[in-house]
């Protein structure tokens, strides 16, 4: 840990005490809040999401359509943050490719994701990938096929993508198939 | 709801004195209403401790070339209504 | 306004760069701003749109320089004291 990190790290215990002493905060109801988001949380939940719309063209029909109740139908929910989101899925196709970014702050679905990666939070990548996404994609050594269609969630909506069924993947069982996406196939900055 | 799809729109051109959700890339630009988003209370005036009442919020696409004068992509925002004017 | 944060566009900030094996947090401090964070939007001290709005007031140099969560626990400390919750002096530790 280096100097300056501890340094934040007594100023933060130091406030949170204060907190804490004013009835605002409760210590171990914010360990117990913690330890709940990051165990429900997670890219796990969005690749589910994917196998799933790949294995079962209905749900993807209904998950196009109004992802927030579709997700409910495998035990999934946006609410697990501040409010209860709008979760809008959009779909990669050959002639389109989807990259999310938040440019103005870093607005992402982490009710159901957890926290965002440090690149997708950095002004690197969100001042650039609006502007030159191809340029921001080949970084992730990724060339995609047909047009870019970037999403600033500039407002309530958090957006979530749906990549392609790879080739080779016939006859897969959910659980293979969710193993075969990642996160960053998840926003877009990889091709599944 | 003031506007609906494929609608185009031209946002606002001002830089206003307070938090807002229209990034400055994204101003004075014209674009096509996609779909509603819902209606939400405007978040420049609830960064200033107001209570507005909803109003909808759209989901526009622009054309790069539109945004910066060069690409072949496009980028949509969601955008309140206070920040769209009809073209 | 066109603050620090509004950054979309903007050119001459390098490659982005990407962690392998990244955690949620990086540090205990750092989930724990996470968390303090949303009980006290939660409890209605102030709500997300004065948090954002309190990000982007910070002073840009400080912005660009610090870390991500490091600017969320300055935004924080920016409204305790703004709303009459804490004085800037009982931020500091002794």
């Amino acid at each position: 840990m280096s100097h300056s990190d501890a340094s934040i790290a007594a100023r933060v215990r130091h406030v949170e005490a204060l907190l804490e002493e004013r009835g605002l905060v409760d210590a171990q109801e914010l360990d117990r809040a913690l330890e709940a988001f990051l165990a429900n949380a997670k890219p796990a939940n969005g690749k589910r999401i994917v196998a799933r719309a790949w294995a079962d063209t209905g749900f993807k029909a209904r998950l196009l359509e109004n992802a927030n109740t579709a997700i409910e139908e495998i035990g999934l929910s946006m609410g697990g943050g501040l409010q209860q989101q709008t979760l809008k899925v959009v779909e990669n196709t050959p002639e389109v490719h989807n990259v999310i970014v938040c440019t103005l702050c870093s607005c992402y679905p982490i009710a159901l994701l957890g926290p965002s990666p440090a690149w997708y939070k950095s002004p690197a990548y969100r001042s650039r990938v609006v502007r030159d996404p191809r340029g921001v994609l080949a970084e992730f050594g990724f060339d995609p096929e047909g047009e870019i269609a970037v999403w600033d969630a500039s407002a309530e909506t958090r957006y979530l993508v749906l990549p392609r069924r790879p080739a080779a993947t016939e006859g897969w069982d959910e659980q293979r198939l969710a193993e075969a996406v990642t996160r960053n196939g998840l926003i877009g900055t990889a091709p599944v | 709801m003031r506007f609906s799809p494929g609608d185009r729109v031209r946002t606002r051109h001002t830089d206003p004195p307070h938090h807002t959700r229209l990034p400055r890339y994204a101003r004075g630009a014209a674009g096509t209403v996609l779909h509603d988003e819902g209606e939400h209370p405007l978040a420049d005036d609830r960064s200033r401790g107001m209570h507005p009442v909803p109003q909808p919020v759209y989901a526009v696409r622009f054309e790069a070339r539109e945004l910066f004068g060069a690409g072949e992509h496009t980028v949509t925002l969601s955008l309140w209504e206070d920040y769209l004017e009809p073209l | 306004m066109s603050r620090v944060n509004d950054v979309g566009g903007q050119q001459g900030f390098g490659p982005v760069g990407q962690e392998l094996d990244e955690p949620p947090f990086h540090a205990d401090w750092e989930a724990h701003v996470f968390a303090m964070n949303r009980a006290l939007i939660a409890r209605g001290v102030y709500n997300l749109d004065e948090f954002r709005d309190a990000v982007e007031r910070l002073d840009p140099r400080e912005y660009l320089r610090s870390g991500y969560y490091e600017n969320w626990f300055r935004a924080i400390c920016t409204l305790l004291v703004e709303k009459g919750v804490a004085t800037e002096d009982a931020l500091q530790p002794r």
